[in-house]
């Protein structure tokens, strides 16, 4: 890749998102410096987190740079945490992170639709997934009447199932 | 039903009888699933995980399914290294935290994992190549916890797990062999090549990342999503007869190249375990491999394999100490495995002790 100012080889490779459309810009480091855009000659005192997930990045690839920010409304599980650790938060993070997770599936399986057999529809079990992440919520924030609602109406379902 | 009525007993799957029983230990099959209204295990409070034990614990009580419950979470740890000794749980299982248990049948042909990595884990075995007895059994279990737990599931995807190494049908079919001519001559490799080239894994006796010993390898299918259970199980039906003529090959090999060799190996394997007062549990492996290779080709007739496949479980640290009623540091689990072995190879007559 060559600078698009000075034809150097580029060092700095920059990817922004303007109104919707991709802006790609590449520059040797020189270049880059007098743009504002250069690398710090020491290494900078960045949080140890932010280099952590600065080397995904480098190392996960793009698709994971625009999921990496995606966590999922029900369990709170963030898209980068399932790569890192290898485990799905609960069973809507499938739906959630769809995009990510299905070339992952298709990788290890060699197929991405299931053939066999057939579970029972139980279309309330979702709304009880969620009742239960709100009443997480609501603990967590201490809401302990919000928290004694819910569970009084997961009770409720409970004795309907 | 308690852990210590356990210690008396042992496994249906050691019997040492069904189709091809001289190399095929027993055939497993595993079922993934979890309920549809709780985070997977991992991001599962701990009240959660109560919910999720109880919830699996009303279902078994109103099903017909005969099992009783382990609540795994109060067991001291001898008891939990005792059932990952018997194949029951896993030792994620056993050194995990919260409410966890498991679930064992009468002749622990079934165990029902709860809030290991999936809220549940099914699993059945039997002695011998069984797998289409082994399918039919765990899918009257899985059906039967159904009646009253929605598990999470969709339509494109299959059963959903913790893992996306094991959405869809969730299965894992195995089976464990005994290949110990394969390994003495040295084509051991060969065949697990073959066998990961059409995706399926080999591991050890004891699951995921365990040292194979005494000669037992699991091979179990590996993927399990765009091919349904049956089609699964045919892989392994299909596959493992050939692994089985490979295996019976070298055994042949060995009886009429090295006749000699080979029964000097296992009448010492078996002298030594019949008289040795202190053995550690790999040379026990090691040995007890030889004599059921032995019995296998007619070498020794005076133990049955069952005796031989209960004792690759029961010279095994928990189990001693289990039997003995107290902690045994490594010297005396050595001696106390040699007494073990001692009693159990003189045809059933306890040896006095010095």
């Amino acid at each position: 890749m060559i600078c698009q100012r000075c034809k150097n080889e580029a060092s700095v490779h920059l990817t922004e998102r303007v109104g919707g459309k991709r802006k790609e810009i590449h520059l040797c480091s020189a270049c880059a410096k007098k743009s504002g855009l250069g690398l710090p000659e020491s290494p900078p005192n960045l949080a140890l987190d932010a280099v952590v997930q600065d080397l995904i990045l480098t190392h996960v690839g793009e698709l994971v740079g625009e999921l990496a920010e995606l966590a999922c409304p029900e369990c709170g599980i963030k898209y980068m945490e399932f790569r890192a650790g290898g485990r799905l938060g609960c069973p809507q993070d499938y739906r959630i992170f769809g995009r990510g997770l299905l070339p992952v599936i298709q990788r290890v399986h060699g197929a991405t639709r299931h053939v066999g057999k057939v579970a029972r529809q139980r279309p309330g079990a979702i709304h009880r997934l969620r009742l239960r992440s709100q009443l997480r919520d609501a603990i967590a924030r201490e809401d302990y009447e919000e928290a004694a609602r819910l569970r009084d109406q997961l009770r409720l379902k409970d004795i309907h199932a | 039903m308690t852990l210590d009525d356990l210690t008396k007993t042992s496994g249906e799957w050691l019997r040492g009888n069904g189709p091809e029983s001289d190399i095929v230990m027993c055939s497993r099959i595993r079922l993934a699933r979890n309920l549809a209204e709780f985070p997977f295990t991992n991001r599962s409070s701990r009240a959660e995980k109560g919910e999720i034990e109880s919830h699996f614990k009303s279902a078994l009580a109103a099903s017909r399914l005969e099992m009783d419950y382990f609540d795994v979470n109060v067991l001291p740890p001898l008891d939990r290294q005792f059932l990952v000794e018997r194949q029951i749980i896993s030792s994620e299982l056993a050194k995990g935290e919260g409410p966890r248990g498991v679930a064992i049948s009468p002749h622990e042909n079934a165990a029902i994992m709860v809030n290991e990595e999936d809220h549940l884990r099914i699993q059945y075995m039997l002695s011998g190549f069984r797998l289409h007895e082994v399918w039919d059994e765990i899918n009257n279990i899985d059906d039967q916890l159904e009646e009253n737990l929605a598990f999470a599931y969709n339509p494109s995807l299959g059963y959903l797990t913790a893992c996306p190494t094991n959405v869809g049908t969730g299965i894992r079919v195995g089976v464990m062999l005994h290949l110990p001519g394969l390994v003495q001559d040295k084509s051991i490799d060969k065949v697990f090549r073959a066998l990961q080239k059409i995706n399926l894994a080999v591991r050890g006796l004891y699951g995921e990342g365990s040292q194979a010993f005494g000669d037992f390898y699991q091979i179990s299918n590996q993927q399990t999503l765009g091919k349904s259970e049956p089609e699964l199980i045919r892989i392994l039906t299909d596959v493992v007869p050939q692994v089985l003529l490979y295996e019976r090959q070298a055994r042949q090999r060995l009886v009429t190249e090295r006749r000699q060799h080979l029964h000097d190996q296992v009448s010492r394997a078996y002298g030594v375990l019949k008289t040795a007062q202190t053995i550690s549990s790999e040379e026990t492996m090691l040995l007890l491999s030889s004599v059921r290779m032995g019995i296998n080709l007619g070498l020794i007739d005076d133990v049955s394999i069952a005796t031989v496949n209960e004792l690759f479980i029961q010279t095994q640290p928990a189990f001693l100490q289990k039997i003995r009623g107290s902690e045994l540091d490594v010297e005396d689990r050595n001696v106390a495995r040699a007494t073990y072995l001692r009693s159990r190879l003189a045809n059933g007559r306890m040896a006095p002790e010095p």
